[in-house]
């Protein structure tokens, strides 16, 4: 027993089971046999993040060219790729170009991608008909709407159109991450009624009347475990 | 020796062949209001055989046809761009056969858009060398770019012109410091045919933009936004109305019922090469079933294809055995399909949610079947207007045909992915529609069908060749081709 407890440890180094890992850094592209992995360091330590897939997978990769930040928790296992695993990982490529960040490591024996993770089964509504909310998440200082972020927004629509909704509320949320190392990184002022205004764009579009909209304009603070799950736009549909 | 010995061989089959298809070989540059009847299936000269040409609605007589009739007051009509023998586009040959038959009289080299700016002395070939070289055609946007109520959009950058070879973007009349500002930037013109492939897979959120797609005004329905170069038009109708207000200069609108004839007309139009001439015909029952104009009819269009056992253009693994040509073309489709290579630093594709770099073939962006455009709204940055990349000159400097932009963008705005915010392009394409950085040099990917009747290729007319598209693909992305892949890959994309 004592011995599988050391075993787990030497397999992660100095890196403890569930902790939380939030940090910025280069994203490094190791080549496989397969797809692409992509990695990246912090004090000394490679993390493995995920694999090239579709870009309807819930995973989207970091960019050369571009610094990331990356949150996630240790998961358990052995190394991927020559990195200690995060999952779940949330992963922002940072906007600005950044020509420092272009390590793209050739295959290694023994260095294989995983396979492609199953699909997350999308939450089902059917027969509902109270009030309900969708939540649109997004990557840090960014309004971008991807797929995921597409997928509630579009199911938001359908299920007003659906109960004949008077009342759909759209807030948008600016959010703190706690990074690691103790520093703050705080969302730029005004991206939540960037991501207000863009998602009720998209429900008028959808055919959706009597949007109202409101924005949070004083970050939220972080803890350094949740702080994806608050860079958010939520819409609230009632009957 | 022995491969030398074999090709000989072929060749000398192929001479006979070509004799033998030779009575067909035809050009025919049809002019407005000539009233041809236009059979229902047509073949035309092309650089390596014939094109096919279709009309699903049977045989067509042009007269008093708005495609066919000239509806502006330069003397062209649609077709004057829009030439079956080309493949329902225009190539360069074609032009400059016509700039010798007519003394450079035709409507094609009207002042306005074929010739590199409006002021030049129209009489002289030097006036419309884009057209004559590039066969590109001058099109004038406003800017900054305007809401559909006139009201100017909000834009993430300024534009300022460095260099100006055509004399059209700084001209005090026609420029952008004219008194209605405009960019001059110079396009081929796309191919009015296979358009049910061009119009289908709408959604009505754009996924690399994240935004709203636009929606055709007649209707209220979300636009596949793959018709132009920049995806300024919604419609077809919206597009005919466009073209000829614009390049057919009319001073009255046309009728609705003109524009809806014109639409008719180009919707039910097939184009795809028909013969090779070396391999003969090209549609034939045992072969890939995507060859030949009547394969794009009876296929139906916004399906997605399977890697293994739909790919983009059928398979063609019958095709797989002795015969030189039809192997060549056959691994020529595997390369196309399956040969991996490093996808990198192309915006809407990469920074759609894909990785940079992460690891794709041509079909990774040129993925809608029958067609090869892509499905999802399909403007990507590959790199061919944009400096460093670009398909000018290394240095602009030096020898660029087209005007030069430099591009800054505002630092509350999203940079462009991989080039940040300050841009040298020869086209900001889709960016000079939507006004974001991240869009510049963005453009629309095209059909990859009846290409050997339409060169030269690119929205920019760089390529005069297959070979010169596949080099510059091997360049920008690395891919590391030999000499016999590329030899393959041209053969492929050449029976399309």
């Amino acid at each position: 027993m004592r011995f599988a407890w050391c075993f787990g440890l030497c397999v992660l180094g100095a890196v403890a089971l569930g902790q939380q890992k939030s940090f910025v850094s280069c994203p490094i592209v190791r080549d496989t046999k397969t797809v692409p992995c992509y990695l990246a360091e912090y004090e000394g330590e490679t993390y493995y993040l995920g694999i090239q897939q579709e870009v309807t997978s819930e995973f989207h990769p970091p960019q050369l060219k571009h610094q990331v930040l990356v949150e996630g928790r240790v998961a358990e296992g052995p190394r991927v790729c020559g990195g200690i695993p995060l999952q779940p990982v949330s992963i922002s490529v940072l906007k600005e170009v950044n020509l420092s960040c272009n390590t793209l490591l050739p295959p290694e024996p023994g260095m294989d991608a995983p396979p492609v993770p199953r699909a997350v089964e999308p939450a089902r509504r059917e027969g509902v008909t109270g009030p309900q909310e969708f939540t649109m998440l997004y990557a840090f200082d960014d309004d971008y709407v991807d797929y995921a972020a597409n997928e509630a927004v579009t199911d938001a629509a359908a299920y007003a159109k659906r109960i004949g909704a008077k009342n759909v509320k759209v807030s948008g949320y600016r959010a703190t991450t706690l990074l690691s190392s103790g520093e703050r990184l705080v969302e730029k002022p005004g991206i939540a009624e960037k991501r207000a205004q863009g998602a009720a764009t998209l429900l008028r579009g959808l055919g959706i009347s009597g949007v109202s909209t409101d924005a949070k304009a004083d970050a939220e603070p972080g803890d350094g475990k949740t702080d994806p799950s608050r860079r958010r736009v939520t819409i609230l549909v009632t009957p | 020796m022995r491969r030398f010995a074999f090709v000989f061989g072929v060749f000398g089959i192929a001479l006979a062949v070509s004799a033998q298809y030779q009575d067909q070989f035809k050009n025919v540059w049809i002019e407005p209001g000539s009233g041809v009847v236009l059979p229902e299936q047509d073949s035309f000269d092309s650089v390596n055989g014939t094109v096919g040409v279709l009309y699903a609605a049977g045989r067509i007589n042009t007269d008093q046809n708005p495609f066919f009739t000239a509806l502006g007051t330069n003397g062209r009509a649609c077709v004057t761009c829009h030439q079956p023998t080309y493949g329902m586009s225009v190539s360069v040959s074609g032009l400059s056969q016509r700039w010798h038959l007519t003394d450079g009289k035709d409507p094609v080299f009207a002042a306005f858009d074929g010739s590199n700016c409006p002021g030049l002395p129209q009489n002289q070939e030097s006036s419309h060398s884009l057209l004559l070289k590039r066969g590109l055609f001058r099109i004038p946007l406003s800017w900054p770019p305007k809401n559909a109520d006139g009201s100017p959009k909000p834009v993430e950058f300024t534009i300022e012109v460095v260099r100006d070879p055509t004399g059209c973007n700084s001209s005090p009349e026609y420029g952008l410091k004219s008194a209605d500002p405009t960019i001059s930037v110079y396009r081929r013109p796309r191919m009015a045919a296979n358009l049910k492939y061009v119009v289908a897979g709408a959604r009505p959120i754009v996924l690399k933009t994240g935004k709203l797609a636009d929606v055709d005004p007649e209707t209220g329905n979300p636009v596949s936004m793959n018709l132009m170069t920049d995806a300024r038009e919604a419609s077809l109708k919206t597009q005919a109305m466009s073209a000829i207000m614009g390049h057919e200069q009319a001073r009255v609108a046309p009728r609705g019922e003109q524009i809806e004839k014109i639409v008719e007309f180009e919707s039910q139009v097939y184009v795809a090469q028909a013969n090779h001439i070396f391999g003969g015909p090209l549609a034939l029952p045992d072969g890939p079933q995507a060859l030949g104009p009547a394969a794009l009819r009876d296929h139906k269009a916004g399906v997605i294809g399977s890697i293994n056992h739909d790919p983009v253009f059928g398979l063609f693994t019958s095709w797989k055995g002795n015969d030189y040509l039809r192997s060549s073309i056959a691994r020529g489709a595997d390369l196309f399909m399956y040969r991996q290579f490093w996808l990198r630093d192309a915006a809407h594709i990469n920074s759609a949610g894909m990785g940079n770099p992460m690891k794709g073939t041509c079909a990774s962006c040129h993925n809608s079947p029958m067609t090869g455009q892509d499905l999802s709204a399909g403007w990507i940055d590959a790199g061919t207007t944009n400096f460093p990349t670009w398909t000018e000159a290394p240095t602009w400097a030096e020898a660029s045909e087209l005007p030069v932009f430099k591009i800054t963008c505002s630092r509350d705005s999203d940079p462009h992915p991989y080039l940040g915010r300050l841009i040298y392009t020869t086209d900001p394409g889709r960016a000079l529609i939507s006004g974001r950085c991240a869009d510049v040099g963005s453009i629309v990917m095209q059909q990859l069908r009846g290409l050997a009747a339409r060169a030269p290729y690119f929205a920019n007319g760089s390529a005069q060749t297959l070979r010169e598209v596949v080099d510059f693909y091997d360049r920008r992305f690395d891919m590391k081709l030999s000499d016999n892949e590329k030899e393959d890959l041209v053969n492929f994309l050449g029976v399309l």
